[in-house]
């Protein structure tokens, strides 16, 4: 019980004097701070462009994966969270190495105005790096819960594989691709490492509290932290209902 | 019709292998075995949910192997309904057809009752309603059940069994159908096979294979009340249905059939074996066993009788009224008969 408590503390106390400190300034300067407003509005923007992007190319991955028909699914399943174990900082060196302008692919997509180094790009490319995996790995467990049979039923009822994965599979595995989907934008909101390796400026949200305290000390930088961890705890709320609402939801079934 | 011929597939490490059968077009046909042996598999092959790894499948004689699922225009029922929880009653009967069509089989089973509700505050009969509806609302005319009467209380299974026969006759629908249940596979039947780890073990009118079953496993399934292993002897008629004698378990029996000779076992039913406190002078019975009563156990009108037979046990299955006159009783010696015809030698 006393370790269990300890660790709460460890937890909480750090978030908690974060928010106890910061909170208050950080609200009043969300009014008039208009490089944390345009922060917080970029990090907003790419964070939700990469979950989007992630929900159109992983939802199939998930899929394929859940269902045991990729490939090799072993070992992709493994590749996809491959980025989870990396450092960030490392994942943003690798980024810069596969697609900055020293690459080819880099040079070509830069040559078309699309380069990855110092633009909003670039932070939706490192954002969907280290947050994607989280996404198909929780959405890859909600449809595998999801029993194949349901799919079979509406194959005898005349759907084509697809239509019956639109008509029935999605569907009942909505909640939880939301839910998946909630894990990811968060993730993509508090990435920091790779994102710096990438692009300093336009600063997101983190590096700008990273900037404010390097730059000018910690009381600088404590109202941008605070609101960043006021932030988090959306998605967190988000997560709870949905939660609480499929609990409910099983106790009629 | 359903036309299979050798037709083996995989579901996880279990194996159906060379199932060769053919329902002609509007017969009901029933699939008893075991759980586990094999009979959902052997549906879904038909339905195209699983592919078949050899063999054929031809629906309407067309041969539909290679077709996906959607192609064969097949009704599909499965034990638990996997309704779409996500849609309401209406919405999961109307899933594969236009409404007119589900609107009249939903009012034919009394699914009709239950339309706006969600599919989740229904009951396991009420579930099984809904997929029945919702399987014969496009109208098919091949039907797969999965023991779709399993979890309906008596009254509506009878109700629901006649309206679905009812409708099969008026389509002319042919259907596959697994069941556990005897009466339903007697009364429903056509055909009916009996599934054997992944194997056809025989296949035959229901009646037939009740009062002859082909192996000791089908007459293990069907509940065969006496199973006996020995040797066979078949008798010098050239006849394809010869006297055979069987000798085994210390017992000695005279039947008849097409049994070539050798080893193999001999089946009697609970209810061909008649009891008799002496020996008949004149009687058709070929058998006559003396033995002793070990035990009586009444079963509702009925009595199960069990006699010791030499080193055997032989079971009868009697009424309660005739056990009370002939006062049978543990301890008790009595005379077993059996017609040859009774002693079904596979």
């Amino acid at each position: 019980m006393s370790g269990a408590v300890l660790l709460l503390a460890v937890l909480v106390l750090p978030v908690g004097a974060l928010v106890v400190r910061g909170g208050g300034d950080g609200l009043r300067q969300l009014v008039g701070d208009r490089e944390l407003q345009s922060a917080l509005a970029l990090t907003a923007f790419t964070a939700t462009t990469a979950t989007l992007v992630a929900i159109l190319l992983g939802t199939p991955l998930a899929y394929l994966l859940a269902r045991d028909r990729m490939p090799a699914g072993s070992l992709v399943g493994a590749l996809v969270e491959l980025p989870l174990l990396i450092p960030h900082p490392v994942a943003g060196i690798a980024l810069l190495l596969a697609f900055g302008r020293a690459s080819p692919g880099g040079a070509a997509l830069a040559r078309i105005g699309l380069g990855i180094v110092g633009s909003p790009l670039g932070i939706g490319l490192a954002m969907l790096f280290v947050a994607a995996p989280l996404y198909v790995s929780a959405a890859r467990e909600s449809i595998a819960r999801v029993d194949r049979r349901y799919e079979d039923v509406a194959r005898t009822l005349g759907d084509s594989p697809w239509r019956a994965v639109r008509r029935v599979t999605l569907p009942m595995a909505g909640r939880g691709l939301f839910a998946a989907g909630i894990v990811m934008w968060a993730r993509a909101v508090s990435e920091f490492g790779a994102i710096v390796i990438l692009t300093y400026n336009p600063k997101v949200a983190s590096v700008l509290s990273y900037d404010r305290f390097t730059a000018f000390g910690l009381d600088a930088a404590l109202p941008v932290a605070a609101v960043l961890v006021l932030l988090a705890i959306i998605p967190l709320l988000v997560l709870r209902a949905l939660r609480t609402s499929a609990d409910i939801l099983e106790r009629v079934s | 019709m359903i036309a299979v011929e050798t037709l083996a597939s995989r579901a996880g490490s279990f194996a159906l292998d060379d199932i060769t059968f053919t329902l002609p077009q509007g017969a009901w046909g029933i699939v008893l075995g075991a759980a586990g042996s094999g009979k959902t598999t052997l549906l879904e092959t038909i339905a195209g949910i699983r592919a078949a790894t050899a063999g054929r499948v031809a629906l309407r004689g067309v041969d539909v192997t290679a077709h996906a699922p959607e192609m064969r225009r097949v009704g599909m029922v499965y034990q638990h309904g996997y309704l779409f929880p996500h849609l309401s009653v209406d919405e999961n009967i109307a899933y594969g057809t236009d409404g007119h069509s589900a609107r009249e089989v939903a009012r034919r089973f009394g699914a009709d009752a239950l339309t706006g509700r969600s599919v989740t505050s229904l009951s396991g009969g009420e579930r099984q309603i809904v997929a029945l509806a919702r399987a014969l609302a496009p109208s098919p005319d091949i039907l797969l059940l999965d023991e779709p009467f399993a979890a309906l209380d008596p009254r509506r299974r009878v109700r629901v069994r006649a309206e679905l026969r009812r409708l099969q006759r008026e389509q002319g629908m042919t259907v596959l159908h697994v069941t556990h249940d005897f009466v339903e596979a007697g009364t429903l039947g056509d055909l009916a096979m009996v599934l054997d780890g992944g194997r056809l073990t025989q296949v035959d009118t229901p009646e037939a294979i009740f009062r002859k079953p082909a192996s000791a496993s089908v007459a293990d399934f069907i509940g065969a009340e006496n199973v006996y292993s020995g040797i066979i002897r078949r008798d010098a008629s050239n006849d394809d249905i010869a006297a055979l004698t069987f000798a085994g378990e210390g017992l000695t029996l005279i039947g008849v059939g097409d049994h070539p000779g050798g080893a193999g076992h001999a089946v009697v039913r609970g209810e061909d074996v008649i009891l008799a406190r002496q020996h008949q002078d004149q009687t058709s019975a070929r058998n006559a066993v003396e033995g002793r009563i070990v035990e009586v156990a009444p079963d509702g009108v009925l009595a199960r009788v069990t006699v010791a037979v030499g080193t055997s046990t032989l079971v009868a299955i009697v009424t309660q009224e005739s056990a009370t006159t002939l006062g049978l009783a543990a301890g008790v010696s009595v005379v077993a008969s059996i017609k040859a015809t009774a002693v079904h030698l596979c």
